[in-house]
């Protein structure tokens, strides 16, 4: 099996995989179609304040699961479903933040700041269609990059890097989200061994399940549904309420001006938007490939770089950033859509989820079996065929049909969006509370499972209040179990050598720049908000 | 081995004819919970949940599989243990969940007299197993190794294993380092990503070996594998104990006959019959199903966990 | 808007709270509820024991809480804690408790009432899988908590909240239990 061959079994598992029904004697593969439904749910998600990607995937998740039942069959329409949901997200959350100056999702809050501005004058249409263009060219940029890079870091990583250097790259990661994620080190810390804690609770070596209390709810550890879902998504839920009793608000409506002008995107006006798309994208990208970072600082770095190049080049007469320039809106989409691409290059490559909808990725991967994320998927063997190979390749051709969707029709489909607005918070919200417990509680069928989850809500919502990131949180509990079976693995594997992590020069310098991130974080000045 | 299966075959063709008219007046009277001690995707889930399908088609019985993993069966031993023993909760697991397991937990308090057995289902293939990119062609080859002065790590997936490990590295005078790893498909890719040198899977092993990719250097089992026939038996090599075992549907204690035989009979029919789903599956993974079932499991699974205590006593010598 | 201050000084007191509850992890629970050490000795070879991997979450809750107290407590991500929200997320997370608890014995409880009137012996979780007996606790606790919660965020009690609650309960179990045969809605899983 050459490297080629694989790439043809991936992109054909995906256009040949399982037909569900055929129309005019043409099959319609089962996993085009769940990326299509994926995208398009995606987008009305996206499009939706008060949800995202993330609760999308949550809930669709046990009901694709049980569709499509644990077989390796089930991987491809699963995971390219959630891959639909994560891009067609990205897009839709540029909608309300253009039409109603809310962002749909977080990640959207710049595109307020010129897409608002242009929406009030009159160019609403044209704000949408600034914000797809430069969303889908960033993802795709990002895509491309992605699956250059992921085989090649996968393979290094296997070449190159025995137990050891293993576990000394997994605290390196650790220490890398705990310092950069949220701003605050001392934050990131607390977040990283609180999800480092919960990971260690009823799992370990010995028979005794450790840390159970001697109880059998705690023996069986927790699982990852209840405590990811519950700090990120119930605890999201319980802080969105409490900001809604609070202000008992609606939402400030204002009714787009009649398009003035044509809302068509000229070529002049593409070649502006290029080098602005372009920047944002490698910036996207760059932040991307770096775990735990996230889309909304690409999305300010990109609009700041941008700023920077508008008010030098910039003539005079265009409006200015901030005041409805089509380039603000395209420096950050172009940014924030290309970090989910590059976001997958250490969960492919190295097992390590950077945002939540890789960690989502990860959960299903776990869920349905037969696919474990990581460099030994990248193993391109001759004589037998690698399946978890043919996966990642499937999963690659799923990226593009989605960029393909998202090129074809999502534009059309994202501009019809609007209204979604307008679907009260206060009603929603309750609803994707009991459809999220409902979703952890068929998979795992034990009412323990929704004390825990609730329990995981308040902690998420805890967090919230005290403005400490919830993502150091999830990731460290994704990567805890395999952090310490890493450890011990190598210790084992080196005759119980103390210094394992010290004494051969890779491990050495990962341990040292761990210590000097978290070290250099806690030292440096205060940065202006 | 052929002939034993066949000689199993037999002797279920006659238990079910005997009796059938017992059995076939039970149905459970509600859905049956079928806990499985592995995780999803496994060979044991994609075992078990394929018997459920095939009962449920075949039966008419309704079948709810649930995860119930860790501790290498013993948290969905407890589970079971507290279950309605009226035929609708069984479980899915592995022999050495009610042999070495429960003997080196003794604070959980379980026995094998706790279940009542149904049938196994399928038996491991264990082999001790190395890349042939290592150079070794047999185990002599690995022990000159270590004797030389070369580190060796040995992959295990279960504390049993790493006792077995332990005693062979004693019978042959090297010291292994023992890596404990979640699962055979773990020690496989540690295998072939030169994490580890060495280590026992549980049949994985059969495509790289027919490939040329890796080498049986050694049976665990008390008989030769059957697909490298000509490896010693860790009993060749020393060691007193062996890691023979089986794939098992158990049941709460104290299961009605009736319950138990026509639960026994459906399960083992299942797995025994290459054209349903879960007999090819069994056929293509495990080399074939292998029943052992009623008053002769009960005596195979008190049997093991009574052996256990030995191996435990002496691992720790 | 007036925003009431619990504290003036939030990274302080978080800093100090994580800290001690870090050093009762380590010192405390830790020691107590693992079987094996920070290291064991087994099979003549010394390896990693249970305690320690969660001995090292610990380490970083202490030094988290530390640096939080020592070196970010001027930090400028310091949110003003407003306890009417907190007592408001109590009590939807209370209301949620009760609809969960509700859910969980309404079905049993309506079978030993049949039982009551009808003089049958039937058991709920013989019949946790047929209609409509499955249904009863997932409607009655899962209206609750919807419209429970709709009607605490907007202050008063709506016609409006039940329908939502009803028709989304209903949406649900159309999603979860009707195409699936081998799903169980809350709470027939725990019986």
């Amino acid at each position: 099996m050459a490297t080629l061959d694989y790439v043809w079994l991936g992109v054909l598992a995906v256009f040949q995989g399982p037909e569900l029904f055929s129309i005019l004697g043409l099959p319609i593969p089962v996993t085009l179609l769940m990326i299509l439904c994926g995208f398009l749910l995606g987008i009305v998600v996206g499009a939706t304040p008060g949800l995202a990607g993330p609760v999308a995937m949550a809930i669709s998740l046990p009901i694709l699961i049980s569709v499509f039942g644990y077989t390796p069959d089930a991987l491809l329409p699963v995971m390219g479903c959630l891959i639909g949901i994560m891009k067609g997200a990205t897009i839709g959350g540029a909608v309300p933040a253009i039409l109603f100056n809310t962002p749909g999702t977080p990640d959207a809050f710049m595109t307020t700041l010129d897409g608002y501005p242009m929406a009030q004058q009159g160019n609403a249409k044209k704000a949408l269609r600034v914000a797809h263009f430069a969303s889908v060219s960033g993802d795709t940029f990002s895509d491309i990059v992605l699956v250059i890079c992921a085989p090649f870091l996968a393979l290094l990583v296997e070449g190159y890097l025995d137990l050891p250097e293993k576990t000394a790259l997994l605290i390196l990661s650790l220490s890398f989200i705990a310092a950069a994620v949220g701003g605050s080190p001392a934050k990131g810390l607390i977040s990283t061994g609180l999800g480092l804690l919960v990971a260690f609770i009823g799992t370990g070596a010995d028979f005794y399940p450790r840390l159970s209390m001697g109880t059998e709810a705690l023996s069986q550890g927790i699982a990852l549904g209840p405590a990811i879902l519950g700090v990120l998504i119930i605890g999201a839920v319980f802080h969105e309420l409490a900001g809604q009793w609070r202000h008992k608000e609606v939402v400030s409506c204002a009714q787009p001006q009649n398009e003035i002008g044509s809302d068509r995107l000229s070529l002049g006006d593409i070649r502006k938007l290029l080098p602005y798309i372009g920047r944002s994208a490698i910036v996207g990208t760059v932040v991307g490939a770096l775990p735990g970072i996230g889309s909304t600082l690409a999305a300010t770095i990109g609009y700041t770089m941008g700023r920077r190049r508008h008010h030098k080049i910039g003539k005079p007469g265009d409006p200015a950033f901030g005041e409805g320039a089509m380039e603000g809106i395209a420096a950050t989409e172009a940014a924030n859509s290309s970090v989910s691409g590059a976001n997958l290059i250490p969960v492919l490559s190295l097992g390590i989820p950077g945002n939540t909808a890789a960690v989502f990725l990860i959960l299903a991967a776990d869920s349905i079996g037969g696919f474990n994320p990581g460099p030994s998927v990248f193993k391109f063997t001759t004589d037998t065929v690698n399946p978890e190979l043919v996966i990642a390749f499937g999963l690659f051709t799923a990226m593009f049909v989605a960029n393909f969707l998202n090129w074809t029709i999502g534009g059309i489909f994202m501009r019809s969006m609007g209204i979604m607005a307008r679907v009260p918070r206060q009603l929603l919200l309750p609803v994707v509370l009991i459809l999220t417990l409902t979703a952890i509680y068929v998979q795992e069928t034990r009412l323990e499972v929704i004390w825990f989850t609730l329990a995981f809500g308040l902690l998420g919502y805890g967090m919230r209040l005290l403005s400490i990131s919830p993502l150091p949180f999830v990731i460290a509990f994704i990567l805890g179990g395999k952090l310490e079976s890493t450890a011990r693995q190598a210790f084992d594997a080196t005759g119980s050598d103390p210094f394992f992590l010290f004494n051969n020069p890779i491990a050495a310098v990962f341990m040292l720049l761990s210590i000097a991130i978290i070290f250099l974080a806690s030292h440096r000045k205060p940065e202006q908000k | 081995m052929k002939n034993f299966g066949r000689i199993l075959v037999a002797a279920l063709a006659l238990t079910i004819s005997t009796s059938a008219t017992l059995a076939a007046d039970w149905t459970p009277p509600g859905p049956i919970k079928l806990l499985i001690a592995f995780r999803a995707g496994g060979g044991a889930d994609t075992q078990a949940r394929l018997v459920a399908e095939a009962l449920e088609a075949k039966m008419g019985w309704k079948f709810i599989p649930e995860q119930v993993t860790g501790k290498g069966g013993l948290n969905m031993a407890v589970a079971l243990k507290g279950a309605a023993n009226d035929g609708t909760v069984i479980g899915m697991t592995v022999t050495e969940t009610f042999g070495y397991n429960m003997a080196a937990a003794p604070k959980a308090g379980m026995k094998p007299s706790d279940f009542t057995g149904l049938t196994t289902t399928a038996g491991f293939q264990m082999g001790i197993v190395a890349p042939t990119s290592k150079g070794w062609t047999s185990f002599d080859d690995m022990i000159a190794a270590g004797t030389g002065g070369q580190q060796i790590r040995f992959g295990v997936m279960s504390p049993k294993l790493a006792d077995l490990a332990y005693l062979l590295g004693k019978a042959q005078g090297v010291t292994l380092n023992i890596v404990s790893v979640k699962g055979g498909k773990a020690v496989m890719d540690g295998v072939n990503a030169g994490d580890l040198d060495v280590g026992f899977m549980a049949g994985i092993q059969a495509k790289g070996v027919a490939a040329g990719d890796l080498v049986n250097l050694a049976s665990a089992l008390s008989e030769p594998l059957i697909q490298t026939p000509d490896a010693p038996t860790l009993a060749d090599l020393g060691v007193a104990f062996n890691a023979d075992g089986q794939f098992v549907f158990m049941g709460p204690a104290g299961m009605p006959q009736e319950a138990r035989s026509a639960l026994t009979q459906a399960i083992a029919g299942a797995v025994t019959d290459d054209a349903t789903k879960a007999g090819g599956f069994i056929k293509k993974a495990f080399g074939g199903a292998v029943v052992i079932k009623g008053t002769e499991l009960d005596a195979m699974l008190q049997s093991n966990y009574d052996a256990a205590g030995a191996l435990l006593k002496a691992a720790s010598e | 808007m007036i925003k009431k201050r619990l504290y003036q000084d939030t990274n302080f007191v978080t800093g100090l709270v994580f800290s001690i509850l870090a050093l009762l992890l380590l010192f405390v629970w830790i020691p107590l509820d693992s079987d094996t050490g920070l290291i064991e000795k087994v099979r003549r070879q010394v390896a990693i024991g249970d305690a320690l991997a969660p001995t090292i979450a610990g380490v970083f809750l202490l030094i988290g809480g530390g640096l939080l107290m020592l070196l970010e407590r001027n930090g400028d991500n310091q949110p003003a804690m407003d306890s009417n929200s907190v007592i408001f997320v109590g009590r939807v997370f209370a209301m949620l408790v009760l609809s969960f608890l509700v859910m969980r014995y309404a079905g049993p409880l309506a079978v030993e009432l049949m039982n009551a009137l009808q003089g049958s012996e039937r058991e709920y979780r013989l019949l946790r899988d047929t209609a409509p007996w499955k249904w009863i606790g997932y409607v009655l606790g899962g209206t609750i908590a919807i419209c429970g919660t709709i009607s605490l965020t907007e202050g008063r009690f709506s016609p409006r909240a039940l329908v939502v609650a009803l028709l989304a309960i209903a949406a649900l179990i159309a999603i979860f239990d009707l195409p699936f045969d081998d799903l169980l809605l809350p709470p027939n899983g725990d019986f």
